[in-house]
């Protein structure tokens, strides 16, 4: 070993002979769980996973907004053909179907015989062969009469038949139709707004899913990782197991919620470009509910899987001290399907399936002011009761290097 | 000084620790020794805090310990573990931050280490790409990087060649120079033999030897050897002594300390009745003794 190590030595005996330099030695940092916050943040953020998964549900965001706003500009043409006397019928017909369905429009060619309308169609010069079978119009496409025309043409068809049957036999349609009609209505909200809603509130739902699992999983897999490295000892020398998992905790949700943010917002970015921008302020209010008790919600859950990580020793027990958390994830996904009615009304305000089903309330116009409002702060008594809890679960765990615990192993277990 | 007096420590049934006491003293190097399960690494867990104490009290200069007192001390856990994902250097600031420094103190220190351990130029290289020895030598970096007022090490030296054995052993010796405990645990005895000042033997969860290496070899009675011209049956004798085996002209005796001299007496006895070709006292190795204590 060569010069080089003893010339290292010397330098350090010529220190340690001279008079001792000031005391470096170290102070508590005063705030450590900012310190475990900003590298849990960066891991993230020079995670690849991480930042691929996250373009990735940006750039499908975007392209779902980009295609809806690209489809409702689109009109559809079709050619129809007919042949002899059917021609001014079918003329008749293509300007009725615009006035029925805007983005419809038809061509109408004519043909000298129907043998050679049929060939029209066969070739794929015209979508649609339009004729009289016996008393009824008859549309006959190759393989299948595009839905968009069919459903145009029936309506113009139904209506102008009614019409002049009407006339035939001596009255108006308004006449024969009166009172005929049953009108359906909903007392809150509006008809197309709840459908457009209960989407929203469905994509909102799985973006808490998947975030609550990603995270989650990730965030107790870091956890038992430490615990099995047993770096967790000596950072547990150096500041209290509380600050730790502090940090960890509030480094992931930070990360949780701006990552969330970004989606909903190019979620409402992208909307304000399609036909539904008119519900732009009541679904932008509900996104922010949703994003108060993502907030909320979000701390629960990953405080609890924090705990699901403190309880095991190794990677593998992982799958097992997280089952009744998965469980809890899946019952509150599936309660987004499942729950209607008073259910839906009831859970709600239970925590934590609050978190994710009052936000579709909200979405749907059903809930009162009131009611998010005692949800959320629900929310967050649970969530101060979860983050005592597991701070104490985590404390008492998180050295014992046993094999995995049971919760009630590891809430008597002595510190 | 690190004072551990009676610490005991149970696991349901079993007594992994039982009334462990002795100390660790300033500018000293402490070795802890003893085998699988004997209690080393709960010992050294529970003076750092990492496991609650069933009973007995852990000091530091005279007065109970702090997590204060534990922040300053440089501790190495058994397992070898770091974030396998992280940079070396990277993952060093982040311990340094944690135990107070700043995050360019902590850097300058890292720099110096890892440059000593001729790693410098592997700084930014995820852990999990160096070789076993090399992340031993960074979680050693990361117990001596704050210059801290003690060391508890569990295990340092396993895994490590022989030249990382002596850089390793030049390190914790400047780090006694500055007059801080040092206490190490190991396997190898031969090593404890010659970097330590003073030697902890534990079996069983108890303390079967405490002393300075000198002290545990003379803890038994003096032991000589005498090989004669002659016949040494006569030795058994000889008041004073004790004859431990007796072969032809070759004896194995032992001073019973009845009688101060004794073995001056039997030199003389010997050299009367012809000739003495040797007379010796016998000194057994660390080894034989470790045995001896903890059979």
């Amino acid at each position: 070993m060569s010069t080089q190590t003893n010339q290292t030595r010397d330098h350090t005996f010529s220190r340690s002979a001279t008079p001792p330099p000031a005391p470096t030695a170290p102070s508590a940092p005063r705030a450590a769980w900012a310190i475990v916050a900003k590298r849990e943040i960066l891991a993230k953020l020079f995670d690849k996973s991480f930042l691929i998964g996250t373009v990735l549900t940006v750039v499908i965001i975007a392209g779902f907004m980009v295609v809806q706003a690209f489809m409702q500009d689109r009109t559809q043409t079709y050619n129809l053909v007919a042949s002899g006397s059917d021609v001014s019928y079918a003329k008749t017909l293509g300007e009725l179907v615009t006035k029925v369905d805007d983005k419809v429009v038809v061509d109408v060619r004519s043909a000298a015989t129907a043998d050679a309308a049929r060939a029209e169609v066969l070739d794929g010069s015209a979508d649609a062969w339009l004729h009289k079978d016996g008393d009824d119009w008859t549309l006959t496409a190759a393989t299948e009469v595009p839905d968009g025309l069919n459903a145009a043409a029936s309506t113009v068809v139904r209506q102008s038949m009614i019409t002049s049957n009407a006339e035939k036999a001596g009255t108006t349609v308004a006449a024969i139709e009166q009172g005929a009609t049953l009108k359906s209505g909903i007392l809150k909200g509006d008809a197309d707004k709840q459908g457009f809603a209960k989407v929203m509130g469905f994509v909102l739902a799985f973006l808490f899913y998947m975030a609550s699992i990603a995270f989650g999983m990730q965030l107790a897999g870091s956890v038992v990782e430490e615990k099995a490295s047993r770096i967790v000892e000596i950072i547990a020398t150096k500041i209290p197991v509380r600050q730790l998992l502090i940090g960890k905790i509030l480094g992931n949700l930070l990360m949780a919620v701006a990552q969330m943010v970004l989606y909903t917002g190019i979620g409402l970015i992208g909307l304000s470009f399609t036909q539904y921008k008119s519900y732009l302020p009541s679904v932008g209010a509900g996104v922010g509910w949703f994003l108060a008790f993502f907030l909320v919600g979000f701390l629960v859950i990953a405080c609890a899987w924090a705990v699901a990580g403190a309880l095991a020793s190794r990677t593998e027990d992982l799958q097992q001290t997280a089952m009744p958390l998965t469980m809890l994830m899946m019952a509150m996904w599936f309660s987004v399907f499942l729950a209607k009615g008073v259910v839906l009304t009831v859970l709600s305000f239970v925590p934590p399936f609050s978190a994710i089903l009052m936000p579709i309330r909200i979405l749907e116009g059903t809930a009162a002011w009131w009611e998010p409002v005692v949800a959320l702060l629900l929310l967050i008594v649970l969530a101060g009761f979860i983050v005592r809890g597991a701070e104490r679960l985590y404390r008492r765990s998180l050295l014992q290097t046993q094999g995995k615990l049971s919760l009630k192993q590891a809430w008597s277990a002595p510190e | 000084m690190i004072e551990i007096q009676g610490l005991t420590r149970r696991f349901g049934d079993i007594t992994a620790v039982d009334d462990v006491s002795f100390s660790v003293h300033d500018g000293h190097m402490t070795g802890f020794v003893g085998g699988n399960g004997a209690g080393k690494t709960t010992t050294m867990r529970m003076a750092m805090g990492l496991l609650g104490i069933d009973a007995g009290r852990v000091l530091w200069n005279g007065r109970p310990i702090t997590d204060a007192d534990r922040r300053r001390t440089g501790y190495m856990p058994e397992e070898r573990g770091l974030y396998p994902k992280q940079k070396i250097v990277d993952q060093l600031t982040y311990l340094g931050e944690l135990s107070g420094m700043s995050a360019s103190t902590a850097r300058a220190a890292i720099m110096e280490h890892l440059e000593r351990f001729g790693l410098a130029d592997r700084a930014d290289d995820r852990v999990e790409k160096l070789s076993l020895g090399n992340q031993q030598r960074v979680q050693i970096i990361a117990a001596l990087m704050t210059q801290p007022d003690a060391l508890i090490l569990d295990e340092p030296f396993s895994g490590l060649d022989p030249t990382a054995v002596d850089s390793m052993a030049d390190l914790l010796r400047e780090h006694t120079a500055r007059g801080i405990p040092v206490l190490f645990s190991s396997h190898q005895l031969d090593l404890v033999e010659r970097l330590c000042d003073h030697l902890v033997v534990l079996a069983k969860g108890r303390v079967v030897a405490d002393g300075t290496v000198d002290q545990l070899r003379n803890r038994g009675p003096e032991r000589y050897r005498l090989v004669l011209g002659s016949d040494a049956g006569w030795v058994r004798d000889v008041p004073g002594i004790h004859a431990v085996d007796v072969d032809g002209a070759r004896a194995v005796i032992e001073l019973t300390g009845e009688l101060p001299g004794a073995d001056q007496a039997l030199l003389r006895a010997a050299m009367s009745r012809g000739e003495v070709k040797e007379f010796a006292r016998i000194i057994a190795p660390l080894s034989e003794i470790y045995r001896e204590v903890t059979a």
